[in-house]
């Protein structure tokens, strides 16, 4: 049957028969090396952290990866195609170019619902900002809900001075209530200084552009539907278990809701929020 | 206590509870392997297959689950080939069940054949007549994709993926996953049809016995037909009975009714063409050899009942309910219709392997029955629970069900979230 066999004999046969079994084991096995290859190469250019995150959003539920057109009324349903990327977004200039004009020129609140969002900065659908510096640096700090989410963090763990972070990559990673999760950095570029809860910003980054791609954070006039949006996500993920029964008749979220809800399953509350499933 | 390692925001049942799950499945397989041990030592006299039945409950239970492993290269098809999205929602489980499937026909295999340190002989010494040449070398080259399909839903657990080389690996693995559904497909119609045309080219077997196109007689081609039709009712049966274990939705209704629809189309043509087949068996092939088909059926337990029940009970039956939207739309039809189809694939299996051996073919020859020892059950039992001990290990560790997050969300969504954003 095989060349190296005894008594073999060429036929038709032989040749269908092994030509298709080769060619099979040829397709696997280097399918499998060009798995490899590309695997070694992505490690090696560091590009772990970019993957990683377009894993993440390739696992989040459907309703988790809306685009911010759909939050603002541009499109009716959208389910962003770029990880959150719309600097690499065909439409998203199309979206912004006839973008309804009262939408744009309504004044922008810095107070959303009782939390402040300072006007002065960007954000991030992982709840993180950015804000300019006069000194050519940026300044990354976590957002009002996300503070307030989680209170007083168990565990920070910021990057060292002189690493580099990715946009939508890890920013730096916190602990709560046995939770475990990353915060998603803004921008790229390297850290200069790290502070952490006790000031208002966590990071301070020399961008790697100048000035830095900044089309993927919301505009100010798209913050408040995105709140709201988080709000119900928010909600969702605390889950009846958290907060029994409730009326929703307003208010404003507790400064710790992680001490208020101590019985929500913070894992999975941190995870859905932060946008690491 | 192991929290760390299930995928975040799924639920899934205390440490505890999935110990006392699996430890009676732990015990049967403990079983299984020291009955498997007693064959592979002592030899296959410890089972009651001798030269003349030489295809028992082993063989039976290998085409029955190889047949039923099909759901893994079909979705796998639909999904990344002919790009059916929805499917998405069962890939991973299709590519578990292929692998337990194939992986445990081929430990039975290896325990039938009985020279498990001489399994190489096959590769090295092929018989090039031999339809088991092509099932062995498909087989064990499917059983390698099905491992490579099965690593990135492996690599996908929440502590591995935390290792970089890991995750890029799934990453990048997953991105060449239509290469390997190309070839588990051209695989998977190979090796189900070559296991078909096993028996059809047995001419001294005027049972099983059929004619056909060039060198493949027909049961080559009933038997792809039959693997695609109900791989996906298998699909569709499994993730039903985990949804009912683990008491919560796992699978969008919509993707219940699509694996339903596409196996009531297979099948439908599967069963005309099953039909056709035997009534050209029954009016020309069958006489042709000097047989008239009424005798087979003349020796009992064998009688025409299991024809009948092969070709209407389990195939024009699960026809009608899986054609019907109505009978869709209502989970508990369809379910009952899958298992139908299903029971039909394994009836088949059962008639062309059993069946086949016990009918009398020469004038000195006599009905035989054939049970298995107590030792090829148990090697079968243990083949079972394996299965269900790797599945579950799966479903615990490894995020089976993509949407169970998100339809846990939408089982608390109506009742709790104000909606707000659409206002703006």
């Amino acid at each position: 049957m095989l060349p190296w066999n005894y008594g073999f004999h060429w036929s038709a046969g032989t040749i269908i028969f092994l030509g298709a079994f080769y060619t099979v084991l040829v397709v696997i096995l280097s399918t499998l090396a060009n798995a490899l290859w590309r695997s070694w190469r992505d490690v090696r250019f560091e590009k772990a952290e970019a993957l990683r995150w377009m894993s993440d959003f390739h696992d989040l539920p459907a309703r988790d990866r809306s685009c911010r057109h759909e939050l603002t009324g541009d499109v009716k349903v959208r389910k962003c195609p770029h990880a959150f990327d719309c600097r690499i977004c065909e439409l998203h200039p199309k979206f912004m170019a006839r973008q309804r004009p009262e939408s744009r020129q309504a004044t922008p609140e810095s107070e959303i619902f009782g939390l402040p969002f300072p006007l002065d900065r960007l954000y991030h659908r992982g709840h993180a900002w950015v804000r300019p510096e006069p000194d050519g640096t940026i300044a990354v700090g976590l957002d009002e809900l996300g503070k307030r989410l989680i209170g007083e963090p168990d565990a920070v763990d910021l990057p060292p001075v002189g690493a580099r972070i990715q946009a939508n990559g890890t920013a730096w990673r916190m602990q709560k209530r046995g939770a475990d999760f990353r915060v998603l950095a803004p921008v790229g570029g390297e850290v200069i200084v790290v502070g952490g809860q006790d000031q208002e910003w966590y990071l301070k980054v020399r961008p790697e552009d100048q000035p830095p791609d900044t089309r993927h954070l919301l505009a100010p006039h798209e913050v408040k539907p995105w709140v709201m949006r988080e709000l119900e996500r928010m909600q969702i993920a605390l889950g009846a278990r958290a907060l029994g029964a409730s009326l929703a008749d307003g208010g404003v979220p507790v400064a710790d809701i992680a001490a208020a809800c101590p019985n929500a399953d913070w894992d999975a509350v941190c995870g859905e929020m932060f946008l690491e499933p | 206590m192991d929290r760390k390692l299930i995928s975040r925001g799924l639920e899934r049942r205390p440490a505890a509870d999935f110990l006392r799950w699996i430890l009676p499945w732990a015990a049967l397989l403990a079983f299984g392997i020291y009955a498997a041990a007693l064959c592979l030592v002592k030899g296959l006299n410890q089972t009651n297959m001798d030269n003349r039945f030489a295809f028992g409950l082993w063989i039976f239970v290998d085409l029955t689950m190889i047949a039923l492993g099909a759901g893994a290269f079909f979705t796998g098809t639909l999904l990344y080939i002919l790009k059916v999205r929805g499917l998405r929602a069962v890939i991973n489980s299709a590519v578990v069940i292929g692998f337990i499937c194939y992986s445990g026909a081929v430990a039975a295999l290896m325990i039938d054949v009985g020279q498990p340190l001489r399994a190489w002989y096959t590769f090295w010494y092929p018989n090039v007549r031999s339809m088991l040449t092509e099932v062995t070398f498909c087989i064990t080259c499917y059983l390698v994709v099905l491992s490579i399909e099965y690593l990135p839903v492996l690599l996908k657990n929440r502590r591995l993926k935390q290792i970089p080389s890991f995750l890029v690996f799934e990453f990048e693995l997953h991105k060449l996953m239509y290469v390997f559904a190309g070839v588990g497909t051209f695989l998977s119609f190979f090796h189900q049809g070559s296991l078909g045309g096993l028996y059809g080219v047995l001419r001294g077997r005027p049972f099983a016995f059929r004619e056909g196109f060039a060198v493949w007689p027909s049961t080559f081609f009933l038997f792809i037909l039959s693997a695609a039709a109900v791989g996906p009712s298998f699909v569709l049966l499994t993730a039903w009975a985990v949804e009912k274990i683990a008491g919560r939705q796992l699978v969008h209704p919509a993707v219940f009714r699509s694996l339903g629809r596409i196996s009531g189309m297979l099948l439908s043509v599967y069963v005309l063409a099953k039909t056709i087949d035997t009534l050209i068996w029954i009016n020309r092939t069958s006489p042709d050899a000097g047989f008239p088909a009424w005798q087979f059926y003349a020796w009992q337990p064998f009688g025409t009942w299991i024809l009948f029940a092969e070709i209407v009970v389990f195939g024009l039956v699960p026809v009608a309910m899986l054609l019907c939207p109505g009978v869709r739309g209502r989970k508990g039809l369809l379910v009952t219709a899958a298992a139908l189809a299903c029971c039909g694939v394994a009836l088949n299996r059962f008639v062309l392997t059993v069946q086949t051996l016990s009918l009398p073919t020469l004038s000195f020859d006599g009905f035989m029955t054939y049970w298995p020892s107590w030792q090829e059950s148990a090697t079968f039992l243990g083949v079972i629970a394996y299965g269900v001990l790797l599945y579950s290990f799966s479903f615990r560790y490894l995020n089976l069900f993509p949407d169970e997050r998100e339809l846990a969300g939408e089982a608390l969504e109506p009742r709790q979230a104000p909606v707000l954003a659409g206002r703006f």
